[in-house]
C-alpha cells in the first residue's frame, strides 16, 4: 500500500499557509527519510517551495471556502484528493521535530485515527478544557483533526461522506448535536466529533493513551496561570544548528502545532532548507 | 561505603542556623542513627554557645566566611517580618566537602521524624530528591505555586533534602549547580525567574533540567515519603517530642489562624523565628 502525508493549505488575508506547508514539508523530510508529501492547494506555490512535495494537487470541485477566512470548508475533500491509500493529514501550521516513520506501523491497525490527547510544550497532557467546552457539554468525542490518519476504504469513506454533510450544514448539526455551549463558527474538530458520535465509532478511531499526539500551542492549554494573547510573546524559541527545537527551555520531542504564524521565521526556514 | 548527613549552617545577624543544626542533628541521631557533619562559618559560635554539640555533631567542616549582600524577607506569622541576609550559596560545594561516600543533605529547618530515609542507602540510585511537597495547611491550595520554578518555566525540585552518592554524574551535577550559581543573573533570565535572589531549589531544578537534556526523564529518582512543610506565615507554637503544633495561616483572613498538627513526619518548618523559640525550650535541658 502506498502511503504519504497530505497537507491542505489555503492562504487568507493574514497568513500564508502555503509557506507554512512548505516549512512543514521541509521539517518532515529533515527527520523522516523517503516520505511522500502532497500539498492540496489552489494558491500559487513558488517554484522553490515546490521541491519538497511529490504532488501539488488542486482542491477538488469548487472552492467551498472562497468566502471564508478560516477556510476549513474544504477539509473533508482531503480524503478524495489524497493520492495515497494510507494518509496522515497534518495541518499546515505544524512542525516536525523527530522521526515519526514508525507511526505508520501503529496506524495501519486503524481505518481512521484521530489524536485525542494533546500535550503542552512541557510535554504534559493538556488538562485545560478552555477550548473544548462544547465537546464536554454535549458529550462529544475529544478529537483533534490537526493530526489524523485514514486508510482508503468503506469505513473512512463513510466518515468523510458524513463529514462533508456536517460541514456543509454545520448550523443544523450543531443545533442537534452541539447545542450546549453553542459554537458560532464551523470547526473541523467539532464537525469530526459530531460525525464520530453519529457513527458511534469513538473507540475505533481514537485512543487517548496513544503515543501519536502533538504539542498544541494554543495559550490556554499550556498550564499557565497568567495567559498571554500569544505564546510566542512569552517563551523563548531556539532552533539549534543540530536541528533540535527548544521552546521555553524544553526540547520539543513531539510534533509542534505552533498555531501562531510568528513562530515560523525566515531564519527557521533557512536553517531547515540548509539542513542546519 | 561511609554514610552520613551534612547540614549547612551559616548564621546571619538574627537567625541562629547553628542552633537549628544541633536540633536537626539530635533528630537525625534519634531516628537515623547516622553520623552528622556540620558545614559552617561559625565554628567559634558553635563551640562557645553549644558546648554539648559533640553529642550530636560528629564532624565540623569549616566554611570560609564571606560577606553576603543577598537579603530576603523572613516572616514570623502574617503580622511580622524582617529583611535579613540569606546565606545559602554553599550547597553546591557539598560533593567536595562531604566526609561521606553516600550523603544525605538537609536544611537545618528540616526535621526528621521517622527512619524512612534509611531506605535511600539501599538503592542503586546516585541522586534522590523531592519533586513535590505537601502543605500541612490544607487550606492553602496553591500547589501550582510550588510546581514550577515560575509560571512558564521548568519543574521545581526541592533542595531542602537530598541524597547522593559520589559518581561522575553527581560530580557533574554539583559542578553545574556551582556554575549556575556563579552565573545566576544569566540563568534566572533564561529560566524566567523574576526574583533576583539566588535560591538552591532553583539552581538544582535548572541543573536537573539541563542534565536531562532539557526534557523530562526518570532522573533523578524521588526520595521516599513526603516532604511536609509549613511556610513562614504559619507559626510553630508547640514542639512535643515528635508532635508539632502550628497556627496555620487562614486563607483570606490575614492575622487569623487555624490550629493544626503533624506527628512522626519529616517536616520543613520555614518560620525560623518560631522554630528558634521552640528549639530554645528543648535545648535548655542539654
Amino acid at each position: 500500500m502506498n502511503k504519504g502525508f497530505c497537507l491542505l493549505a489555503q492562504n487568507n488575508s493574514t497568513t500564508n499557509y502555503v509557506r507554512q506547508a512548505y516549512a512543514l514539508a521541509l521539517s518532515l523530510h529533515r527527520y523522516n527519510k523517503d516520505q511522500k508529501i502532497s500539498l492540496i492547494t489552489n494558491d500559487t506555490v513558488p517554484k522553490e517551495w515546490q521541491q519538497p512535495f511529490d504532488k501539488i494537487i488542486p482542491i477538488p470541485w469548487t472552492d467551498s471556502a472562497e468566502n471564508s477566512d478560516w477556510k476549513i470548508e474544504n477539509r473533508w475533500k482531503i480524503y478524495h484528493a489524497s493520492p495515497y491509500e494510507q494518509t496522515i493529514v497534518l495541518e499546515a501550521d505544524m512542525f516536525i521535530t523527530h522521526d515519526i516513520t514508525h507511526w505508520w506501523k501503529e496506524l495501519e491497525k486503524y481505518d481512521l485515527f484521530f489524536t485525542s490527547n494533546v500535550r503542552t510544550y512541557r510535554d504534559e497532557v493538556v488538562t485545560s478544557r478552555y477550548y473544548r467546552k462544547t465537546f464536554d457539554a454535549n458529550d462529544l468525542p475529544n478529537l483533534y483533526s490537526a493530526l489524523h490518519y485514514f486508510k482508503k476504504g468503506d469505513k473512512a469513506k463513510e466518515f468523510y461522506t458524513l463529514l462533508e454533510i456536517i460541514v456543509n450544514n454545520w448550523e443544523l448539526f450543531y443545533t442537534k448535536y452541539a447545542k450546549e455551549q453553542y459554537q458560532k463558527w464551523c470547526s473541523i474538530d467539532l464537525c469530526a466529533a459530531i460525525a464520530s458520535k453519529i457513527l458511534d465509532n469513538k473507540k475505533e478511531i481514537t485512543n487517548p493513551d496513544s503515543f501519536i499526539t502533538f504539542a498544541h500551542m494554543k495559550p490556554h492549554t499550556q498550564g499557565w496561570k497568567s495567559i498571554p494573547k500569544k505564546w510566542t510573546s512569552v517563551i523563548g524559541k531556539y532552533y539549534r544548528n543540530d536541528g533540535n527545537l527548544i521552546l521555553g527551555n524544553y526540547l520539543q520531542t513531539r510534533i509542534l502545532h505552533y498555531v501562531e504564524d510568528d513562530f515560523l521565521t525566515d531564519e527557521i526556514i533557512e536553517k531547515m532548507k540548509n539542513g542546519n | 561505603m561511609t554514610k552520613g548527613v551534612v547540614l549547612f549552617a551559616q548564621n546571619n545577624h538574627t537567625i541562629d542556623y547553628v542552633k537549628q543544626a544541633i536540633f536537626c542533628a539530635k533528630k537525625i541521631k534519634k531516628h537515623l542513627k547516622l553520623p552528622v557533619a556540620i558545614a559552617t562559618d561559625s565554628i567559634q559560635w558553635l563551640q562557645d554557645n553549644y558546648p554539648f554539640y559533640k553529642k550530636y555533631i560528629d564532624y565540623i567542616i569549616e566554611l570560609e566566611w564571606k560577606e553576603c549582600k543577598q537579603k530576603r524577607t523572613f516572616h514570623d506569622g502574617t503580622m511580622s517580618n524582617r529583611n535579613l541576609e540569606w546565606r545559602n550559596h554553599e550547597r553546591g560545594t557539598v560533593y567536595d566537602i562531604t566526609p561521606f561516600d553516600e550523603t544525605l543533605v538537609m536544611d537545618t529547618d528540616f526535621l526528621v521524624g521517622n527512619d524512612i530515609f534509611l531506605n535511600v542507602f539501599k538503592t542503586n540510585d546516585d541522586f534522590l530528591i523531592y519533586r513535590h511537597i505537601k502543605d500541612v495547611n490544607s487550606e492553602r491550595t496553591d500547589e501550582y505555586r510550588w510546581n514550577k520554578i515560575s509560571d512558564r518555566s521548568i519543574d521545581m525540585y526541592w533542595a531542602t533534602v537530598f541524597y547522593f552518592k559520589k559518581t561522575e554524574k553527581t560530580k557533574l551535577f554539583f559542578d553545574l549547580v556551582n556554575h549556575i550559581k556563579e552565573n545566576w543573573n544569566y540563568y534566572r533570565l533564561v529560566y524566567q525567574i523574576p526574583d533576583i535572589t539566588y535560591r538552591n531549589d532553583f539552581s538544582f531544578s535548572i541543573a536537573i533540567h539541563i542534565m536531562n537534556g532539557h526534557q523530562r526523564t526518570s532522573w533523578p529518582s524521588i526520595l521516599p515519603g513526603n516532604l511536609w512543610f509549613t511556610t513562614d506565615v504559619d507559626i510553630l507554637v508547640k514542639l512535643d517530642d515528635e508532635k508539632y503544633t502550628f497556627l496555620l495561616d487562614k486563607k483570606d483572613w490575614r492575622g487569623h489562624y487555624t490550629l493544626g498538627s503533624v506527628e512522626n513526619a519529616n517536616i520543613h518548618i520555614m518560620n525560623k523565628f518560631s522554630l528558634d523559640r521552640a528549639i530554645s525550650e528543648v535545648l535548655t535541658d542539654e
